[in-house]
């Protein structure tokens, strides 16, 4: 996400054509231990992507000699890297030490950091959505969330 | 709420002190881990036993169906071979599946996995004909698959299954060659048949009942004739010696405590002569064979030998 | 037959099972309405439960349910476009548009008649014409499967957007995102990398939730401060009975994708996207004004909500009578009947009939009863939810994705699968790749292949057997008909205006 970068080979369409390009040729590796049958489609789906990248990545280029400025792709990277980490981390942690607590964490955790700053409204709409889920899932539907791998053994 | 805890906490100090002074299986629920989705054959199956075990095993057990499905069952049982050997935890079982992925796939698991409890369904295969087909009788069958090898299309559920299996038994037989054609599942490969895309099918017995009319079943792969069909005869009357089916029973891992295979394996015991037990399987088209303990084992052995000996002549993949 | 159908009417007017009709149909619009919440996960949740019910209040809830979510999902789909099922993600390409400009309100009534029309239409189709129509499903074999798919696939072109290299793209991501699994023949695994969890193949759901509601929470984080034009404000809903009248124009639209909805809901496997999709191109080929199409214009979303409602009742039809689902939530729903001892086939017609009519007409009910349920009450009370403060919106959102995604196997792996997804998402949907193909190509890549495969299996490695009967060979032509057919029509008008200007 390179948005303020001039370079012509940052521009993030050719970025994301090399990428596309770079993990299309990595897939290519275990389709040759395929039976032929099997191989025909991902294989012809893996050639098919890296030719389009690689049209891609000359249009793009063409516009670059053009001087036409690329876009800014994303308005602030670091709030979407930071969001985008955020869920992972909820994610995690919910593997570790379980849906409840870490949903009752991270629900008021996220909503806090990303400007809603009114700790009354957090709480009642923490409260409200984890009883809300306890007695749909947990209690008419006798589903299991996770645990907990921390707690499991 | 309050009193809910409260209930909780006088059932739970109930628990432990009956728990220490008896301490004897079962003192608290016991997991059946289905390796399919809710709703599948083998589910129904487990959930259908899940009472009558209850009952046998006394003490006011109950029984929890938890769905792991995936990978064909692959998941599931993986699971359960690796779980603790409390007998608090069982698996649901099938065959020839199960032993047939430990040859045609890396498995986490073997036949020595596992404390074999008890096989409870037995769904014999049978060989079908689509009407357009003209082929109704197996000689008629047989003779056309001699004279032009290949020519007849076969719809199966997959590869390495029982139907597979069949076939192969089969093919060895009668020195015949068919043209295998591997759906999704039965129902797919039965709807191809009826509607002539494919001229044979090999399917299990509960699943053409039925559906008698609309296609012909040649025979099934019984000793005897099936409670399910009385009027389909089997291959031995007919000259084939072929017996063959899918089996659905339970297991648990290896190296359970005697007294706890024990109990498990008489209360499974008991299901054999419990006619309610037997109407309700068949309500949800499910062929009854129990077979426990060893001899479950034993089959479990002879049909691995089948996987070994099918694998080794003609891998599938 | 006709008789059992008016027999089996009492019982499923009796208070319980009408109940859990009421219920089923109010729990499938929020769960189709939550983003992340699926109506196959919902049913797949359910179906345990169901064990202990009457048959009845069982298929009750699950056709409410299904009926139900297959609406629920343009809500989200229409002011934050964000599908709430994959049948949805057609409903977004108008609705969302309407929505910016004020219209939610209309967008929503529009979508939830064109439902309750399909959902009609479809009941119909299943209580009076089940038995012919599984004899048309017969005729589809492996072969003619093929081109169904195929026919499918070549709309994609119409989904590609500006730029035809990203669309292509787009399409070769989901398709080679539907080989991932065991091999469709011989069951050896294709980019598994031994994970047990990757052997029966990505599920739409995790997908769809990856790419189609992560890239929006993370906008909805990106920029907290409220924006002028955010959709859920102004919902502009005016009473149904005066907005009515305006929808009669859609008569035609509502018509043709009831039976593309019907006519993909009898083959097995495709599914309410496809119709969606199919009746959208349709609708908008057959209009008068294709360039409104896109930017907000209400037959499109009348278009694609009729098609995935027409498809929820017809697909039961191949699932009842020959045991092949149309849909995955139909195959849940047959695990759902297995439970109760009711086998698919000829004889389910014979051996319960009270209970077969009785859930055809809670079909028919269910749909009815969308308009009431899911009508003024529901749209608005789902639009004061998104009027909650953007960070807030986003942080629910995000639990109840992870909640949709993990309830279908029960496992964290599909969660983090679909983490990854959301990460391509959004770099897709940023870069402005089309997200359409990835979901069509999705569903119909597998399909094609396995098919295919299966035909030339029957026909022995020849070709030939692509092109043996008429029915392959009218499904040819029709593709043939639908990508050149415009291209020609093309050339014409131009060649026309040329003419003019000389």
């Amino acid at each position: 996400m390179h948005n303020k970068s001039t370079h012509r080979f940052l521009r993030p369409e050719t970025v994301t054509a090399v990428c596309i390009i770079v993990v299309a040729a990595g897939f290519l590796i275990p389709t040759t231990e395929l039976a032929p049958l099997s191989a025909l489609l991902p294989a012809a789906m893996l050639v098919g992507l890296i030719l389009l990248a690689i049209a891609m990545m000359i249009s793009d280029q063409r516009k670059a000699s053009a001087g036409e400025e690329a876009k800014p792709v994303v308005k602030s990277p670091k709030r979407v890297f930071g969001a985008f980490c955020l869920i992972a981390l909820y994610c995690i942690a919910v593997d570790l030490i379980g849906f409840y607590p870490s949903t009752a964490i991270s629900l008021p955790l996220v909503a806090y950091i990303f400007g809603y700053r009114d700790l009354r409204g957090l709480a009642i709409a923490t409260v409200i959505v984890l009883v809300a889920i306890y007695l749909i899932f947990s209690v008419s539907m006798s589903q299991e969330f996770p645990i907990g791998l921390l707690w499991a053994e | 709420m309050q009193r809910i805890f409260k209930t909780l906490a006088v059932a739970t100090a109930f628990v432990a002190v009956t728990g220490t002074a008896y301490a004897e299986y079962p003192d608290k629920p016991v997991k059946v881990i289905v390796g399919y989705s809710a709703g599948g054959g083998t589910d129904v199956m487990a959930r259908t036993v899940a009472p009558f075990l209850e009952k046998y095993l006394g003490d006011g057990v109950s029984i929890v169906v938890k769905n792991v499905p995936g990978a064909s069952g692959q998941i599931g049982v993986t699971e359960v071979a690796n779980s603790d050997k409390d007998g608090y935890t069982l698996g649901t079982y099938n065959l020839p599946g199960m032993m047939a992925r430990t040859l045609d796939r890396k498995a986490d698991y073997d036949a020595s996995s596992f404390t074999y409890l008890a096989n409870v369904v037995n769904d014999p295969n049978v060989i079908v004909t689509s009407k357009k087909s003209g082929l109704d009788t197996m000689e008629k069958l047989l003779a056309e698959a001699k004279a032009n090898p290949l020519a007849i299309t076969v719809g199966m559920s997959s590869l390495g299954g029982d139907d597979h299996f069949l076939l192969n038994k089969l093919q060895t037989m009668t020195g015949t060659e068919f043209t295998i054609v591997p759906f999704r599942g039965s129902a797919p490969a039965r709807t191809a048949l009826m509607g002539g895309h494919v001229a044979m099918g090999i399917l299990n017995i509960s699943e053409v009942s039925a559906f008698k009319d609309e296609i012909n079943v040649l025979g099934v792969a019984l000793e005897e004739r099936s409670e399910f069909a009385p009027d389909v005869p089997t291959f031995k009357e007919q000259g084939v010696d072929l017996v063959n089916g899918s089996m659905r029973g339970f297991v648990a891992p290896a190296g359970l405590p005697d007294d706890v295979k024990t109990k498990l394996i008489a209360a499974f015991d008991k299901l054999k002569d419990d006619a309610e037990f037997k109407a309700a399987m068949s309500a949800t088209a499910n062929p009854v064979q129990v077979v426990t303990g060893d001899a479950f084992e034993a089959l479990n052995a002879d049909l691995l030998d089948l996987a070994k000996k099918v694998w080794k002549e003609s891998p599938w993949r | 037959m006709y008789s059992d159908l008016i027999q089996s009417l009492p019982d499923v007017l009796a208070w319980a099972n009408l109940a859990a009709l009421v219920i089923g149909v109010l729990a499938g619009i929020i769960v189709g309405a939550m983003p992340g919440l699926s109506a196959t996960m919902a049913i797949s949740v359910l179906v345990p439960f169901t064990f202990g019910l009457e048959p009845l209040v069982a298929l009750g809830l699950m056709a409410g349910i299904y009926n139900g979510a297959m609406y629920g999902g343009a809500i989200p789909a229409v002011l934050l476009r964000i599908p709430g099922t994959p049948a949805a993600v057609a409903t977004t390409f108008d609705g969302y548009p309407m929505a910016q400009r004020g219209e939610g309100g209309f967008a929503l009534q529009v979508a939830v008649v064109s439902s309750a029309f399909g959902g009609v239409a479809s009941a119909f189709a299943l209580m009076l014409l089940a038995p012919p129509l599984s004899r048309v499903t017969l005729l589809f074999g492996p072969a003619e499967v093929f081109w169904v798919a195929v026919f499918g696939l070549c709309s994609i072109i119409f989904l590609l957007g500006g730029n035809v290299a990203k669309g292509l793209i787009s399409a070769c991501f989901g398709v080679f995102v539907s080989v991932v699994g065991s091999d469709p023949i011989f069951g050896n695994d294709r980019y598994t990398f031994d994970r047990l969890e990757l052997l029966d193949g990505i599920h739409i759901v995790i997908l769809l939730v990856g790419l189609y509601a992560l890239p929006p929470v993370i906008d909805l984080l990106e920029s907290p401060l409220k924006t002028e034009n955010s959709a859920g404000d102004h919902l502009g809903t005016e009473p149904i009975w005066r907005t009515f009248p305006r929808m009669l124009r859609f008569w035609k639209t509502w018509i043709r994708s009831a039976l593309i909805g019907i006519w993909i809901g009898i083959l097995p496997g495709a599914g309410g996207s496809m119709a969606a999709f199919m009746s959208y191109n349709e609708a908008r080929r057959a209009s008068k004004t294709p360039e409104t199409w896109g930017h907000g214009e209400p037959e499109g979303v009348a278009a694609s909500e009729t098609a995935n409602n027409a498809d929820t009742a017809a697909a039961l039809i191949p699932a009842l009578t020959l045991g092949i689902p149309g849909t995955a939530v139909a195959a849940i729903m047959l695990g759902g009947l297995l439970i109760h001892g009711l086998q698919p086939g000829p004889m389910l017609f014979r051996n319960n009939p009270d209970i077969v009519f009785g859930f055809m007409w809670q079909f028919l009910f269910g749909a009815i009863l969308l308009v009431f349920l899911g009508g003024s009450l529901a749209t608005n009370s789902f639009a004061k939810l998104l009027k909650l403060p953007r960070p807030l919106l986003g942080s629910v959102i995000i639990v109840l994705m992870l909640i949709g995604v993990y309830s279908i196997h029960g496992r964290m792996f599909d969660v983090y699968l679909m983490l990854g997804f959301g990460a391509i998402g959004y770099v897709m949907d940023k870069l402005k790749f089309p997200l359409p193909p990835v979901v069509l190509g999705l569903i119909l890549g597998g399909f094609a292949e396995e098919n295919l495969r299966l035909a030339l299996r029957i026909g022995r490695g020849d070709w030939i057997v692509l092109f043996q009967n008429v029915t392959s060979l009218v499904l040819v032509a029709l593709t043939v008909a639908v990508v050149v057919g415009p291209m020609i029509k093309k050339r014409i008008v131009k060649a026309r205006k040329t003419e003019g200007k000389v």
